[in-house]
């Protein structure tokens, strides 16, 4: 007899074999795909090998993807892990170029504040954004998967208020953007790509604070203990009204980091939010849940997800496939990677039941 | 042997074309199923590709704004030469490109940043609108015309002027009324505004989305309507009275054909502005091409008369329509709607007499011309 046995904590290797199976078999279906749209599947994947993983410009896009990912992904990593499931990162993302586009523009300060400014405001607006869902749900029990996915779209229309409105510029013919930051206000890039690293960098070293904060700190122990057990929580008199606000305001401030590392390190300006992120308050969620609520391990599911992004642009361009079929490429592999997640935490057992 | 020797000859030949071929690239802002811009820039492609046997093609859809540069550098890496980008957004990104990549020759469609290496270039439909509008004058029963519009910038803003100077030309006491969605594509925004305009009593549709929304809504009440950008007779063939129509072949051939025979290089296109009008035939009236008014409306239009103010004389709409289309169909054009005096609907002159708007007037344009009714963001005062 074969049967399936719930294992908590699978080992390591389990879940990496796990993975890739689940890699191939989204490569084995997306085949089929290709090849009924007529291009080789085995052309397709050395197309998109060749695009990526084998190319500087290629590697390049992935890392420059997984920035705003791996930001908002090791916030919301934090936020899950208290049951604190924040869905409105696209719209603290929103608000944080936001602040940072107004720090830009309008905030007389010297040069070398511009930056550190930018990044602070954007931590703040996208963080006080976060705890207006916090607030609701730890004095009135509203449910915040409900109040963030609502604010992403009063977000959405703050920003194009503010760039059809008050903050739209004199010098684009009545299109609906900012002006250009000055100088001093955009980020620097990696020669050549758009890899901007100071929020890079910033990224991996959040990710990695937040995991010691997560493992080593009394703050991190409250977390999780919220997270797991409410009612133990509440036993062993945690403040879980402050750590749901504390939870609130990182992971909504990381997500506004995003969004500032957006606005002053591609787009330079703030314009149409659809422009502006892409869906990365969204993607970030997968990047989280894949990461298993391991802030630290976000930094490898972040560039996994930008991985799949660039592939995607690769074989749009190469292969002149439709954007939906790349779109239907992207969607298969992550379904499966999701999908296959649960199963990892079963094993195989042999013989009878005892 | 033999066999080999064939495939070894067909090859050496395909190596021998394709070093002959020059390479031109297109960035594309939506996906090339729209039914508006995207789509017509996709069609101007493939003509231009049709009708030049040394052009070889390809396009990348559904590009993100920021995104124009690590498109154009896989371009550049695949060999293309010419690279067109074919929106408003990508205006920056190419510019940054072009200084990056001074072999390589840009084109940037509706912009107004250019570089040795980097030209501009538009096929503007406000002629068209101007003659749309005097078929609308004459056609309306309740002397309200609706207009459904994207966006309140200076492009929409010379649009629904020159279409409300036509209509006022024939109907001095007609009105056209605006609502503005805030989307390139919206079918449902644009159906709601549709129906809100046809509640206020509007009876004849016009306006700038990218779907058949506006027309199909209109039909349903029996009412009259303008296609916009794409031929869209199709949807409602009782009702598409008229329309505008691009054509961006006719730009891309020529710009091709002058890359090819060494005309324009990579050093001489920083006043190259392609601003093409009815004259060059990148744009043309009707709801279909080679309809340019539904003839189901040609009688009625036949039967009205009005005074044309250049000659005096007494004519028929449809004739007036005819003579305005010829004079404004050649290379030279002889008449222009935007030919003073003209005052603004607060009364503001803002042609002079005698004077004709030029194309940076016309490219920031923000005065709304008489007959307009509703919100007008940026309205000078």
């Amino acid at each position: 007899m074969v049967r399936l046995e719930f294992d908590p904590n699978p080992p390591g290797n389990r879940v990496w074999l796990v993975m890739g199976l689940a890699v191939l078999a989204a490569i084995a279906l997306s085949s089929l795909i290709f090849w009924s749209y007529g291009v080789p599947p085995v052309t397709a994947y050395l197309t998109l090998f060749k695009g990526t993983l084998a190319n500087p410009a290629g590697i390049a896009e992935s890392f420059r993807r997984a920035i705003p990912l791996l930001l908002i992904g090791a916030g919301l990593s934090l936020a899950f892990r208290s049951q604190f499931f924040n869905i409105g990162a696209e719209g603290q993302l929103l608000l944080g170029a936001s602040a940072a586009t107004g720090v830009a523009l309008f905030i007389p300060l010297p040069a070398e504040l511009k930056l550190v400014t930018m990044f602070l405001a954007g931590f703040l607006a996208g963080g006080a954004y976060a705890l207006i869902a916090a607030l609701l749900k730890s004095r009135l029990g509203v449910n915040e998967i409900l109040s963030t996915l609502m604010l992403n779209y009063i977000a959405v229309y703050i920003v194009q208020f503010l760039v059809n409105g008050p903050w739209k510029g004199r010098s684009l013919m009545g299109f609906a953007y900012t002006e250009q930051f000055p100088a001093a206000a955009t980020l620097p890039v990696i020669g050549g790509t758009l890899i901007h690293w100071p929020t890079l960098l910033l990224g991996v070293l959040l990710a990695l604070f937040l995991q010691l904060i997560l493992n080593r700190s009394t703050i991190g122990y409250e977390l999780r203990v919220v997270g797991e057990n409410l009612e133990a929580a509440r036993y062993a008199g945690i403040n879980i009204g402050r750590t749901v606000l504390m939870v609130a305001m990182l992971s909504g401030g990381l997500a506004g980091l995003a969004g500032v590392g957006e606005a002053a390190g591609i787009h330079k300006r703030l314009l149409d939010p659809a422009q502006i992120s892409l869906g990365y308050g969204f993607t970030a969620i997968i990047v989280a849940w894949l990461a298993r609520g391991n802030p630290a391990l976000t930094i490898f599911t972040a560039l996994l997800m930008g991985l799949i992004f660039a592939g995607g642009d690769v074989m749009k361009l190469n292969l002149q496939m439709p954007f939906r079929v790349v779109d239907v490429f992207s969607g298969l592999l992550l379904m499966f990677l999701i999908g296959s997640e649960p199963l990892a935490r079963y094993r195989l057992k042999f013989g009878r039941r005892a | 042997m033999k066999r080999w020797l064939f495939i070894a000859a067909v090859l050496a030949n395909l190596g021998f074309a394709q070093t002959e071929k020059l390479k031109a690239c297109f960035i594309y802002v939506g996906p090339v199923g729209d039914y508006g811009w995207t789509n017509a820039h996709d069609e101007g492609r493939r003509l231009a590709e049709k009708a030049l046997p040394w052009l070889e093609t390809k396009f990348v859809e559904s590009v993100p704004e920021a995104q124009a540069g690590p498109f154009i550098d896989k371009f550049v890496q695949e060999g293309c030469k010419v690279i067109f980008t074919t929106s408003f957004g990508f205006m920056d990104g190419t510019l940054e490109a072009a200084k990056k990549y001074p072999d390589v020759i840009f084109a940037h469609a509706s912009g107004f940043k250019r570089a040795p290496n980097m030209a501009t270039y538009m096929a503007d439909f406000y002629q068209i609108y101007y003659l749309n509008g005097l078929v609308a004058g004459a056609l309306t029963k309740s002397g309200k015309i609706g207009y459904v519009g994207a966006f309140p910038i200076p492009e929409l803003k010379r649009h629904i002027s020159a279409f409300a100077l036509g209509i006022r030309e024939v109907n001095p006491q007609a009105s056209v009324n605006v609502k503005w969605i805030n989307a390139w594509y919206d079918p449902a925004k644009a159906s709601e505004a549709t129906e809100a305009l046809i509640a206020e009593g509007n009876d004849i549709f016009a306006f700038t989305e990218d779907s058949p929304s506006v027309i199909q809504t209109a039909a349903k009440k029996k009412l009259m309507s303008f296609s916009h950008y794409s031929p869209m007779h199709k949807f409602a063939p009782d009702y598409v009275v008229s329309g505008q129509l691009v054509h961006w072949d006719k730009i891309y051939i020529d710009f091709l054909t002058k890359v090819h025979n060494g005309t324009y290089t990579n050093k001489n296109l920083e006043k190259v502005d392609y601003w093409w009008l009815l004259g060059e035939k990148a744009v043309e009236m009707g709801g279909q091409a080679g309809m340019p008014i539904n003839p189901k409306y040609i009688p009625a239009l036949k039967a009205k008369m009005v005074k044309d103010r250049l000659t005096g004389k007494t004519v028929s709409v449809y004739d007036l329509v005819m003579s305005r289309w010829k004079a404004m169909a050649q290379a030279k054009p002889t008449f222009d709607p935007f030919t003073g005096p003209i005052k603004d609907r607060n009364g503001v002159v803002r042609v002079a007499p005698g004077k004709i708007m030029s194309i940076g007037e016309l490219n920031s344009m923000e005065w709304a011309a008489p007959g307009i009714v509703g919100a007008w963001p940026n309205e000078p005062k």
